[in-house]
């Protein structure tokens, strides 16, 4: 299929945008639907990232789709600066916060070392105030996931209503934590 | 405390007193932190380091006055110093031999240690002789809860304690427990050792852990994973598995007593004889002449040397022993002469 706008470039956005029990289909190049600024959001974006303004996720989005192994190694700490790739070659993590910053990444590494990736054990006193709180935000990150791979899923099964009532709530979920 | 007071002793680990010590030697747990706030070592700069090390060192000899903790700079020691603490098992060969501002703080008997600025900001481990993990670890757990009251350590409550090498994050915990296997070695049956305690994800290193050699036939077995099971499960599991490869060791030296008693105790014999009458003698020959040795004593083929002045001699045989000892540095031979001296004037002792 070819990009509505330009007709020159392989459609690779599929935008669709039910609202008031209408629904309207836009199949755009990268790049037109770069200009267009499209308002959709990644759900393979990072949790520090679901404050930012969907304008600015989408140029993310499409690093993403269009990365090669490499564009995702090149991120880099915010904290320290060390890239994932720095990461890959020494085994070293930079600071502390780079377990957050690479967090989707980390999880999957934790798991494939020690077939686990929750931590259960010891528990530091001055930690455990901060901890039900945490685990709140954790179980709601979970939960968005959840509804991520749902919409995921209903936009695979062209069942747009469904995937509409989903993005109303990831919205108001969003906007909630925003809001807390 | 100076370092010279601990020469004249083995350090209560090695003393021989724990539980099954004929085959286990010791029973080690350390702890990997970091402190919230402050970069890994990876990305550290040297004011960094620097500033890092005097806070906890402040804290640490504050906090851990109960273990009459003292502290030493490893910039401050000098190369035989350092090998010395290599050598009883108190810091790792990467801490002697590492750059910038670390050191360690040692508790008087030497049951607890704690790196500073090692591959973590710290790293704390306790030691027991013989089969005693549960006790090394309250040990650790006990200084560990202290230092966390004035230090904070980079926590989450996903990943728990983060270290700067992944395979350290949770618990930040390995238990090891050091085992003498000689029959088995003898016997080829080592490897299957090693394929057991793999099945259940457990790892077998050398008598330095992690990248040594396996010499005088000390093995020790420690967990690989960190994440996803309590510091007590992990316990639990080495607990478990160490009376089944003690099983198998003393099974195996059973039946080759009533099988090959006389190749045994030529074995166990010559070794003494060597130990008693050489003039010269490397630290591995030594390393293997004694494990023959330990393993004749145990088996009662030799009753002349007690358990414990074997143990003694493992450790006052390596190079920077000799060489505190004699209060000089010697070169690899004259090494050699003086611990052929020093042996047989130990073995004379106790006949």
């Amino acid at each position: 299929m070819l990009c509505e706008l330009c007709n020159k470039s392989e459609a690779v956005v599929h935008l669709v945008d039910v609202s008031n029990n209408s629904r309207a289909e836009k199949h755009l190049c990268k790049d037109c639907a770069a200009s267009q600024g499209a308002t959709i959001k990644s759900h393979m974006q990072k949790s520090s990232s679901s404050t930012k303004d969907a304008g600015d996720v989408l140029p993310e989005i499409f690093q993403n789709l269009s990365a090669t192994s490499g564009a995702a190694e090149a991120e880099a700490c915010g904290q320290c600066g060390t890239t994932y790739r720095q990461f890959r070659s020494s085994g070293k993590f930079g600071c502390p916060e780079c377990y957050v910053e690479f967090n989707v990444k980390v999880s999957d590494l934790l798991e494939k070392i020690h077939s686990r990736c929750e931590h259960t054990g010891k528990v530091p006193s001055t930690a455990s105030d901060d901890l039900a709180q945490q685990k709140e935000l954790q179980t709601q990150q979970k939960r968005l996931q959840g509804l991520y791979a749902d919409l995921d899923k209903a936009v695979n099964d062209e069942d747009y209503e469904r995937a509409a009532e989903l993005r109303d709530e990831i919205q108001r979920m969003q906007e909630g934590a925003a809001g807390a | 405390m100076e370092l010279s007071d601990l020469q004249t002793s083995p350090g209560e680990w090695l003393g021989g007193t724990g539980p099954e010590a004929d085959i286990v030697i010791s029973s080690r747990i350390r702890l990997a932190r970091n402190l919230a706030g402050y970069p890994f070592l990876s990305t550290a700069n040297e004011q960094q380091l620097g500033e890092l090390e005097r806070m906890v060192r402040e804290r640490l000899l504050n906090t851990c006055r109960a273990e009459g903790m003292s502290y030493f700079s490893l910039p401050s020691l000098g190369p035989i110093d350092r090998q010395f603490l290599v050598e009883r098992h108190l810091i790792s060969r990467e801490l002697a031999s590492g750059k910038g501002a670390r050191g360690v703080g040692l508790a008087v008997d030497e049951t607890v240690s704690i790196m500073v600025n090692e591959e973590d900001h710290l790293r704390i481990q306790g030691l027991c002789s013989g089969l005693q993990l549960r006790e090394a670890w309250e040990r650790v757990d006990a200084v560990d809860t202290r230092l966390e009251s004035c230090l904070e350590f980079a926590f989450s409550p996903q990943f728990g304690y983060l270290t700067i090498c992944p395979t350290n994050a949770g618990t930040g915990l390995r238990a090891s427990v050091m085992l003498h296997l000689p029959a088995l070695v003898m016997t080829k049956q080592i490897n299957k050792v090693f394929q057991a305690v793999a099945k259940i994800s457990l790892i077998v290193r050398g008598l330095y852990g992690e990248g040594t050699q396996a010499s005088g036939d000390f093995y020790q077995i420690s967990n690989q994973s960190t994440l996803g099971k309590s510091e007590t499960d992990v316990i639990e599991l080495i607990e478990n598995v160490i009376p089944k490869i003690i099983g198998f060791e003393k099974t195996v030296r059973t039946n080759l007593m009533q099988q090959k008693r006389e190749v045994m105790e030529d074995k166990v014999w010559r070794a003494y004889g060597m130990l008693k009458h050489a003039r010269m003698i490397t630290s591995e020959e030594t390393m293997d002449l004694l494990s023959a040795v330990r393993m004749g004593v145990s088996l009662g083929i030799i009753q002349e040397v007690k358990m414990d002045a074997i143990n003694e001699l493992f450790l006052f045989t390596q190079p920077a022993h000799l060489q505190k000892q004699k209060e000089t540095q010697l070169d690899e031979t004259e090494r050699d002469v003086v611990r052929a001296s020093y042996i047989r004037k130990r073995l004379q002792q106790s006949d």
